[in-house]
């Protein structure tokens, strides 16, 4: 009875660590509403570390020009992807006219984007160490496809 | 003996609390500062502001080397500059005191520049001889009237690179981001008005 109780207690201690290592990037949120011509709504939350881990079942070979064209605007995309993370929350842009309003924000360590209109509403929440993460495997690619 | 215990280990929970709350506290980075830029459309009931933290501006521009800009300088052409000692026309505007140095009067256009406060001040302003007159034309949508107020500290920022014709981007944001709230570009034209101005406030509200 005791042996039992250990392994299960071993069990979910390795699933609460797994559980807690995927989200450890935080999670990624897309929602999605469409009132015209149907109603749709899509509401997608997935763990942000899967994305990166996604990134390395990409053949090599494909991600060539992706890569090449990356790697000349890391060390800014480096520079303005740490910063974002240092400063505080913000807006970062906000534009509406009659019928849509866009707003691109910092909201803890993620990127939102709401778009709004008359007919459909998209949120779109994405953490910062995700996309540094991600954009590093791919700028990486083409130097390993060299090797 | 077992009360003594639950008292000693709250006490240890509210210090240790209490020490993260002041922990945290001095860790906090100082004030963020940001570059606003607003653009309306009256006509169009459009509008878009961006905010921009100075931070990233300084730290993103180093790293930026295409065209003109280079490890947050900005080359400008030696024909902009030509023949115009830029540093000591600064030096001389620094040492004067305030005062409106250039008043150009055209046609359609007044044009002032002024020291005022520590600050560099341009106004352009656009005369509308028709609609002086009552008369409406097209002419009116292009006419414009511009405010420019820019800090001589971030003036001299600019310019204090070694070489004359750059101008040093970084050292402005820099010398910006310590300055005061300022309200640094207006334009006005029929529909539209574009702000340009730096404060502490994370939204253009």
């Amino acid at each position: 009875m005791v042996l039992l109780g250990k392994i299960a207690l071993g069990i979910t201690g390795t699933m609460l660590a797994g559980v807690g290592a995927i989200c450890s990037q935080g999670m990624i949120e897309v929602n999605v509403v469409e009132r015209q011509p149907e109603v749709h709504h899509v509401y997608v939350i997935a763990p942000a570390m899967l994305v990166p881990i996604a990134t390395h079942f990409i053949p090599r070979h494909d991600l060539g020009d992706a890569s090449q064209q990356l790697r000349p605007y890391m060390p800014t995309i480096r520079a303005a992807l740490d910063q974002l993370q240092a400063t505080e929350d913000f807006v970062l842009v906000d534009v509406k006219d009659r019928n849509q309003h866009v707003e691109v924000q910092k909201i803890g360590g993620s990127l939102v984007v709401d778009v709004r209109d008359e007919n459909e509403t998209v949120h779109v929440e994405t953490p910062v160490r995700m996309i540094s993460s991600t954009l590093e495997q791919l700028a990486a690619a083409d130097s390993a496809t060299a090797d | 003996m077992r009360k003594a215990t639950q008292l000693a280990g709250a006490v240890c929970l509210l210090v240790a609390s209490v020490t993260g709350m002041v922990t945290s506290a001095w860790a906090a980075p100082a004030s963020e500062r940001y570059l606003h830029v607003k653009v309306e459309d009256a006509k169009e009931g459009e509008s878009v502001n961006v905010n921009l933290p100075l931070s990233i501006a300084e730290k993103i521009l180093p790293t930026v080397n295409k065209g003109k800009l280079h490890d947050g300088h900005v080359t400008i052409g030696s024909a902009d500059l030509d023949g115009i000692d830029v540093k000591g026309l600064l030096d001389a505007i620094r040492t004067a005191p305030d005062n409106e140095f250039v008043t150009v009067k055209q046609k359609d256009q007044d044009v002032r520049i002024a020291k005022s406060n520590g600050n560099l001040i341009v106004h352009v302003r656009c005369i509308d001889h028709d609609k002086q007159n009552g008369k409406q034309t097209d002419k009116q949508n292009d006419r414009q009237n511009v405010d420019v107020t820019i800090p001589l500290k971030v003036v001299d920022a600019l310019f204090s690179t070694a070489k004359d014709n750059e101008l040093n981007i970084v050292a402005a944001l820099h010398e910006l981001s310590d300055a005061g709230d300022a309200l640094l570009v207006t334009v006005q034209d029929a529909s539209q008005h574009v702000r340009v101005w730096v404060d502490s406030k994370s939204t253009s509200d």
